[in-house]
Parts: structure tokens; sequence; C-alpha cells
């Protein structure tokens, strides 16, 4: 008798140590989702923006999609600046970097006489690049930095929660941003809301300048108040 | 479970704890490096593109 109420107390406690573990483990998930990806992912992405500055600084090369075609500065993020490389697969956008679309619809290039420019990043681990989108409004400033060009996007319109197989956003005119006319577009989608991905979250733009890269790359007047 | 462990483990207690600590490590290095990695791409916390699919 005593000895069978032991044995059950034996399995009830290693069921019990069993529960723990799973809540540590699920814990640990959380870590490693919300922190380590983000440590990894700056360092990763750190290194290839300083590849593509290295490259730029031998002078104007070809345009080399294969190590980012440039960066991207929206001052009300308050990051910093942020690679931008070809594709959107999670390889890619897991090492911090925004990727440009080409699939499901080919996004455009800032240099393109029209079109939209087309942009998806993490709000959450692997860098976060997009996490503050919800704090970009009407009118501000989005800046694409190529080797040769700065290009200044005004932030008109925005699309706070949206289906994730609503890819007419992505279009040359995108849908829903109230525009008609072919004009050149800025698009950046990330997922929301934070922490989850339920939804998509859209802010669109459209291109107001374009400066020349002096010499000693001064930033427009949009980066340099911030 | 963690009785167990702590009963086959060799030496003093501080012995035993600094093994533990080691294995504590390992657990979490395995799981840094390797179970989380293949994990998170099927958990649908992180899809920022939209698709057809």
């Amino acid at each position: 008798m005593a000895r069978a109420r032991s044995r059950i107390a034996g399995v009830i406690s290693v069921f019990g140590e069993l529960l723990i573990t799973a809540g540590l483990v699920l814990a640990l998930f959380v870590v490693y989702s919300l922190w380590w990806t983000n440590v990894l992912a700056d360092r990763e992405s750190a290194k290839q923006g300083e590849r593509v500055r290295d490259r730029w600084a031998g002078g104007p090369g070809a345009l080399d999609t294969k190590d980012g075609i440039g960066f991207l500065h929206v001052p009300a993020m308050g990051n910093g600046e942020v690679l931008v490389k070809q594709g959107t697969d999670p390889k890619t956008l897991n090492n911090g970097v925004a990727g440009y679309y080409i699939d499901p619809i080919k996004s455009a290039l800032p240099s393109d006489k029209q079109g939209n420019f087309t942009l998806a990043a993490h709000r959450d681990g692997h860098g976060a690049k997009f996490h503050n989108i919800h704090k970009l409004k009407t009118g501000d400033s989005i800046v694409f930095e190529t080797v040769d060009t700065w290009y200044v996007y005004k932030v008109f319109k925005d699309l706070k929660e949206t289906s994730k197989y609503n890819v007419d956003v992505l279009q040359p005119v995108p849908k829903e941003s109230g525009r008609t006319k072919p004009g050149r577009y800025i698009t950046l989608t990330t997922c929301t809301p934070v922490y989850t991905s339920d939804y998509r979250y859209i802010v669109w733009g459209e291109l107001e300048r374009t400066e020349k890269v002096d010499r000693d790359r001064t930033p427009p007047a949009e980066l340099r108040q911030s | 479970m963690y009785g167990w462990i702590w009963r086959h483990l060799p030496g003093n207690a501080w012995v035993r704890a600094f093994i533990s600590l080691v294995l504590v490590l390992a657990v979490v290095y395995v799981l840094f490096q390797y179970v989380f990695p293949w994990a998170e791409p099927l958990l649908p916390f992180n899809d920022v593109t939209v698709d057809g699919q």
C-alpha cells in the first residue's frame, strides 16, 4: 500500500517537473525571439552594411543586388539606417535587413521613372527593423540612400491592419492608397499587431525629390534635424 | 527526475552543483543554437510579407 502510494507520488512529481521544464523552455523561447535574434541580426546587418559602404567608397560601381542596394532612413522610427537587399524570403530578412519584393509582385527600384518600391522587414526579432512603423504619420519622411542619390519620400497614407493575402497593396499604383495615377511610390510592409503576425501593416509614401550624393555624403535636411 | 539526476552525479554537493550548471548551460546552448531556429519558422509569429499563400 505504502509502496503503491510512493510510486504514484513519484509519477506525479516527474510529471510536475516536466511541466516546469516546459514552462522554462517557453520562457527561453521568448528570450530567444525577442532578444537573441536581434543580437545576431544586428551584428550580421552591420557587417553587411559595412561591406556595401566599403564598395561605395571605391567609387560608383555597378548596381550589385546581392550585397544590398542601399540604406533606408526613417527618422520617425528612430532606428538609424536599414540595409535594403533583394528578396523577402525569411533567410534574407532574418539578417536584420529590409528586403524589396520580387514575389508576388515585383518591386520597382527607386531609380525607375515610375512604379512602387515595396519593402518588408521584421516587426519583432531578427533586428526588428520596422518595429516602430506605427509611429510614422502622414508627412513624415522616408529617405532611401543609394550609392549616388538620396530619394526623399513623404508618407501619405497607412493601412493599420490588412490581410496577409492583400497583395494589391504592392501594385505599381497601390490599391487602397487613394492614388489612381502612376507615380514613384514606396511601400513598407510588416506584421501587426506587435509580437504576432495575424495581419499586415502598410505605409505608403510618394517621392518628393531626389538629391545627388556629394563627396561628404551630406545627408538631406530631413535626416539632419533628427 | 531532477532528483534522480542529482543523485547520480558524482562528487560532493559543490561538484554536483557545478556539473548541474554546466548541464543547464549545455541545454540552453542546444536550444538557442538548434532547436529554436528550427521551431521558429513553424510558428506563426514572424511573417511580415503579404503574399498569396
